[in-house]
């Protein structure tokens, strides 16, 4: 797979890698999103919008535009970004508080969106302009981040975006994530466990301590719509008309499947019956439609890509390279391993999309932005000479 | 940092395994459960399709009931409530533009649409024409043409319409309810008109795969009946015509409280028309307006009259009809707040009651007065405080009066939507005569050369009964007895075949068991016919002119027809061809003879005699102008005697040679001061055929007098202006029919033998009166006059014209 390629300047004849196994990985993503899409989407498409293709169009056309940016962050030089880095930082959170004017509207209940003549998720931008910014933060504070004040000031940087992300669109899990991604990337870039895993098990004990107070109904579900959730998360089939419904429509989905499926498009749960199927759901269709043979399939092309960035990131040139794509390594590893925790009823309903499959055209743009990032990473790595 | 980077790759690793292990365990322990719920919850949305229910053909092929196709104009509050309701305004701007009639305003549709979020079925137009909804349909059938209109749809359904409003409403019968037939043929045949409805539904396939079928629906069959529009419409005309004529003569409403009229093919069992008065508007069964019967509210049977006028000092000191007559006007009044929506109560007069109800009310419970808390004078506490078998006890007395208007109502209506034809019973008469004739005939006991004296009166079982002519017919020949209706004549001939060869034939013919007409709703008369182990001889003398026993409509015509045809019992039907939908012939219904109950000598000496009632005798007014006809008039005196109600008819078949129709009319207490006057039946009887025998081109075979030419040249002008001709039936010449019966039906439940029976006549007076009486006739009323006093008396008795205790008559 690894193939080499001609420098520019034929007296050095320096090969440099190019990773087309991670190229082959994300294209195939891409393309088998779309298939699923069409088949998750088309129903409830054509009842509502008389078009069974209007979300494929509207997805293939975001996929599109995404190759265009990919190829184009994949043929320059990634360091290019690294000088945007804190303009980045500053216009997302910008983005973010956009929403309250009246250029953010309101979609399926939320208001997270956008308009701006194409309309955009300002919390998926966040996400890449913080993997490049704090890419570059950790680079510049490699030393002081290894004692603790260095450590909490570079992580306390995430905060304005995870709390406005939180606040101001309503989005806790794309805060979780955005927190999650910064954390990962200084865990890879000090030496330290102990802190992390005392965060951790911190971390742990508090939701638990959560759940235990919502169970036992000492928080009423009442403050917020999230504690109900945690009570349908606990008992689905007794909260079987609202807040369980969901969960329970995807466990349907799933354990219907049997190992291969009811055949490509011969979904029951997506006519109608499992809500955002296209959407946060579309892992139990798959399930449904593909059996646990194809969702082992697709977990093990996620952990493909996954193993790609490690070795991109491995060997990349320089610290910053190598930090972009840790950073890319856990948003996507993050997004795959809760949405499919959520599916599968292992944590509480929360909307996290899949990678690459479920709907969403600026999730979809942003995530191979990313992609092209990583890919201009691991064309930096020298072969030989 | 590589390492650093392997630990967290590894962790991810780790998470991944134990999300597959997670898939894989919810597919290994709750794998068939839930591949179950997920079949389970498919509701397999199936659509109903509904089947066009069958039309109701004449003979003709005119169409009588049709289902016509209509739309219900429904939405979607769900999906209009999308896009946060971005497409409510265009949707509802679209639907009132278009020219449907909504059963909501603007904004009461539009604070529908909001407050039902999740309601995705409403009817919001119900039953609109395909013209008024098709804006609708086109935009509802185009939606990249109207982007913004959207959560509207249209629902297929049929409603029964009937072009021809009341006519044959006895016969037809009407659909209520979800496509169910009441009454008539609806009713009978609503099996064969409903067809099937069909369905669009979804199923899973053997490989659990949703698929989608479509089962068309089977659309009702067709009914072809034997009725003829044209001749259905010259009944009803005249049965209206005669209604109105006599409209409040003798005492306030219809010219009688029942009029019936069956024309019947004699040679083939077919009805070509079947009616009665009062009639109802098909389209419109429910609506009280035409009721003849008023809807009255009896005060004793209401139970709140002491109530009333407790309450309402307007009430006091008024006679019991002067309260009844107040209390009608207070349901009407009720029934006019109902329909404009006002609460009932209102309006009414009881609004002064109410305190002084409540005063004694409070008396009753210590002096708490209630507070009412609803609306008006719903809610007051009427003075209705009844004693436990009370029906009205424990209401209000808004809602007791309501209830007892409702029953009053249904019970009027029930009483209007059956067919007087096949359902009420009733006792002949005199056209009973021709069968006891026939049975003695047919049996050779008589051979038609008898003579009998009338002395107008026999005694028969210890009983006294009088014949209609008391002074006596003198001796009358065999046709002489048919022709003058001789009671005392028919009591002997009744003798002399004994009552085991009489109630033969009367089975023969019938009698007591169903037609099994293809109508519902025939009366089963086994229990209103005597028993022949306990009939005695009084029984058997007034049975044989057509007393104390109880017959319907279509057993006497259907029998009739049996007995001038040659004595082929045909069954009576209505539906001759069943149709598919696309109007191929399912089944035929063939003429079916049930069996021969006389010879065809005997059938042709019973012809020749009733021809002779029409020539000579009682029948003479029934005689259409240029026809010639045989026929047999009837008056029988209703239970209970003494109040003097009859039942007069008319049994008529044209053309005397070879009968091609029969025609039955039976008036049922005429609205006339002597109701015994068989006329009235005759000379409704002569309209018809005067209109139906030309129309059936059936040709004139007698010379007409000048008169009677002038007659007809004036009632076809009328015809050709459409009018009724009413002028007609008055001034019949004067013949006049008054019967008399006696009777006591051997069921009678006194059981104590006290027959009041009494005398009988029957004759008409004229020039051939064989009594040889010359008696002047009034010529405006028909009734004979007293030669010294100048009173109106009853022809036959010589008694006046009013009907004393033991006058009383029956058929001739």
């Amino acid at each position: 797979m690894q193939m080499s390629q001609q420098n520019n300047n034929p007296k050095k004849k320096t090969k440099y890698f190019f990773d087309y196994t991670m190229l082959f990985i994300v294209v195939f993503l891409l393309l088998f999103g779309l298939v699923m899409l069409y088949s998750t989407s088309s129903y409830e498409a054509n009842i509502k919008f008389d078009d069974p293709a209007f979300y494929f169009r509207k997805q293939a056309i975001a996929s599109a535009i995404g190759i265009g940016v990919m190829l184009f962050l994949m043929l320059i030089d990634y360091h290019f970004v690294q000088r945007f880095a804190f303009l980045a930082y500053v216009v997302s959170l910008i983005l973010i508080i956009l929403v309250l004017t009246p250029l953010g509207y309101e979609a399926g209940g939320a208001r997270r969106w956008l308009n701006l003549g194409m309309s955009l998720q300002p919390a998926e931008v966040a996400k890449l302009a913080l993997i490049v910014f704090f890419a570059s933060v950790v680079c510049k504070f490699k030393d002081a981040i290894k004692g603790k004040k260095g450590f909490l000031f570079v992580l306390g940087l995430a905060i304005p975006h995870a709390i406005c992300v939180l606040t101001i669109t309503q989005n806790l899990s794309s805060a979780i994530i955005i927190f999650c991604i910064v954390l990962m990337m200084l865990f890879v870039a000090t030496p330290q466990y102990k802190e992390y895993f005392i965060m951790g098990a911190a971390a742990i004990a508090l939701a638990v301590i959560i759940v235990l107070l919502v169970k036992y109904d000492v928080i009423p579900t009442s403050i917020s719509y999230r504690f109900a959730r945690i009570k349908a998360w606990m008992d689905p089939e007794s909260y079987a008309a609202n807040k369980g419904f969901q969960t329970l429509q995807a466990l349907y989905a799933i354990g219907s499947g049997d190992f291969f499926g009811k055949g490509l498009g011969e979904s029951i749960q997506k006519l109608g019956y499992l809500p955002e199927a296209q959407n946060d759901m579309i892992f139990s269709i798959i399930c449904e439609e593909l059996g646990l043979f194809g969702a082992f399939a697709i977990i093990l092309l996620f952990m493909l890509l996954i193993w790609r960035f490690l070795v991109i990131a491995n060997n990349a040139q320089d610290m910053f390279g190598a930090l972009l794509v840790v950073g890319v390594m856990a948003h996507i590893s993050i997004q795959v391993i809760l949405n499919i925790a959520v599916v599968t009823n292992t944590i509480p309903n929360t909307g996290i999309t899949l990678p690459f499959i479920s709907y969403g055209g600026s999730s979809i743009v942003f995530l191979l932005a990313e992609m092209g990032l990583v890919l201009s990473v691991s064309r930096s790595i020298r072969l030989e000479g | 940092m590589s390492i650093k980077l392997a630990v967290l790759f590894a962790m991810i690793l780790v998470a991944f395994a134990f999300l597959g292990i997670r898939l894989f365990i919810i597919n290994r322990d709750n794998g068939d459960k839930y591949k179950k719920r997920v079949l389970s919850q498919q509701a397999y949305d199936s659509v109903t399709i509904p089947a066009k229910r069958g039309d109701i053909v004449d003979r003709n092929n005119t169409k009588i009931a049709v289902s016509q196709k209509v739309y219900n104009v429904c939405i979607d509050s769900k999906t209009l409530n999308k896009d946060e309701g971005a497409n409510i305004e265009s949707t509802i701007t679209a639907l009132f533009s278009t020219p449907v009639t909504f059963n909501y305003t603007k904004d009461e549709l539009r604070s529908y649409i909001m407050a039902n979020p999740d309601s995705q079925y409403r009817i919001i137009a119900k039953k609109q024409s395909y013209e008024s909804v098709s804006e609708i349909m086109n935009m509802v059938n185009n939606p990249t043409m109207y982007p913004d209109f959207k959560g509207v749809w249209l629902e297929d359904t049929y409603v029964r319409q009937y072009p021809y409003n009341s006519l044959a409403c006895d016969v037809i019968g009407f659909v209520q309810g979800d496509n169910e037939g009441a009454y008539g043929l609806e009713e009978f045949y609503n099996d064969t008109l409903v067809g099937t409805n069909g369905r669009e539904y979804g199923y899973l396939n053997d490989d659990e795969n949703l698929e989608r079928t479509l089962k068309p629906a089977q659309d009702g069959k067709t009914l072809v009946t034997s009725i003829d529009v044209n001749i259905q419409s010259i009944v009803e005309k005249n049965i209206l015509a005669f209604n109105e004529e006599h409209r409040n003569e003798a005492r306030e409403g219809a010219g009688s409280s029942n009029t019936g009229v069956i024309i019947m093919n004699p040679n083939n069992g077919e009805i070509l028309a079947m009616a009665s008065y009062p009639t109802f508007n098909l389209n419109d069964p429910r609506n009280t307006d035409n009721l003849e019967v008023q809807v009255e509210l009896d005060p004793e049977k209401f139970g709140l009259m002491n109530g009333i006028l407790d309450g309402n000092t307007d009430l006091e000191g008024l006679d019991d009809s002067e309260i009844a007559e107040a209390v009608r006007k207070m349901a009407e009044e009720n029934k006019a707040a109902e329909e404009i929506g006002i609460n009932t109560g209102e309006t009414n007069p009881e609004e002064t009651k109410p305190e002084e109800g409540a005063d004694s009310e409070g008396q009753n419970e210590g002096g708490d007065i209630d507070i009412n808390v609803g609306d008006g004078a719903q809610d007051e506490t009427g003075s209705a405080e009844g004693s436990p078998d009370d029906p009205y006890a424990g209401m209000t007395y808004a809602q007791a009066y309501e209830k007892a208007y409702e029953d009053a109502k249904m019970e009027a209506l029930n009483a209007l939507w059956k067919n007087f034809c096949i359902n009420s019973t009733y006792e002949p008469g005199s056209t009973m005569k021709p069968f006891t004739m026939a049975a003695g005939l047919e049996e050779g006991i008589l051979k038609g050369d008898e003579s009998y004296v009338c002395n107008g009166v026999l005694e028969i079982g210890g009983h006294e009964i009088h014949c209609s002519n008391r002074l006596g017919h003198g001796t009358l020949t065999f046709a002489g007895a048919l022709e003058q209706s001789c009671n005392v004549a028919f009591m002997k001939i009744g003798a002399v075949i004994g009552k085991s060869v009489f109630m033969k034939y009367n089975q023969l013919f019938n009698f007591g068991l169903k037609t099994n007409i293809d109508l519902t709703g025939e009366a089963l008369t086994n229990s209103l016919v005597f028993d022949i182990n306990t009939m005695t001889p009084t029984d058997l003398a007034i049975s044989s002119f057509g007393q104390g026993f109880n017959v319907t409509m279509i057993q006497m015509i259907s029998g009739y027809c049996s007995l001038i045809n040659g004595g082929y019992y045909y069954k009576p039907h209505i539906v001759t061809k069943i149709l598919d939908s696309a109007g191929g012939t399912v089944e035929t219904i063939e003429p079916r003879i049930l069996k021969q109950t006389v010879s065809e000598e005997t059938s042709r000496k019973i012809r020749e005699l009733c021809v002779g009632v029409v020539d000579n005798g009682t029948g003479k007014s029934a005689r259409p102008a240029g026809y010639r006809i045989g026929g047999k008039t009837g008056t029988a005196e209703k239970y209970p005697r003494d109040k003097h109600n009859y039942v007069v008819s008319f049994m008529a078949f044209a053309p005397a040679e070879n009968p091609e129709i029969v025609c039955y009319v039976v008036v049922d207490e005429p609205n006339t001061g002597n109701q015994a006057v068989s006329k009235y039946a005759a000379v409704l009887c002569k309209d018809i055929l005067t209109e139906v025998l030309p129309y059936m081109g059936i040709f004139q075979t007698e010379e007409l007098t000048e008169k009677e030419a002038e007659e007809l040249a004036e009632k076809q002008q009328e015809f050709s202006k459409g009018s009724t001709g009413e002028e007609e039936g008055v001034e019949v010449e004067g013949e006049i029919i008054v019967d008399q019966d006696g009777n006591n039906d051997a069921q009678s439940s006194d059981g104590s033998g006290a027959i009041t029976f009494v005398d009988e006549n029957g004759n008409e007076l004229d020039e051939e009166d064989t009594t040889g009486k010359k008696i002047e006739i009034d010529p405006a009323t028909g009734y004979a006059i007293d030669p010294t006093s100048g009173i109106l008396l009853d022809p036959q008795t010589g008694a006046p014209i009013e009907p004393t205790s033991d006058l009383e008559d029956a058929g001739l």
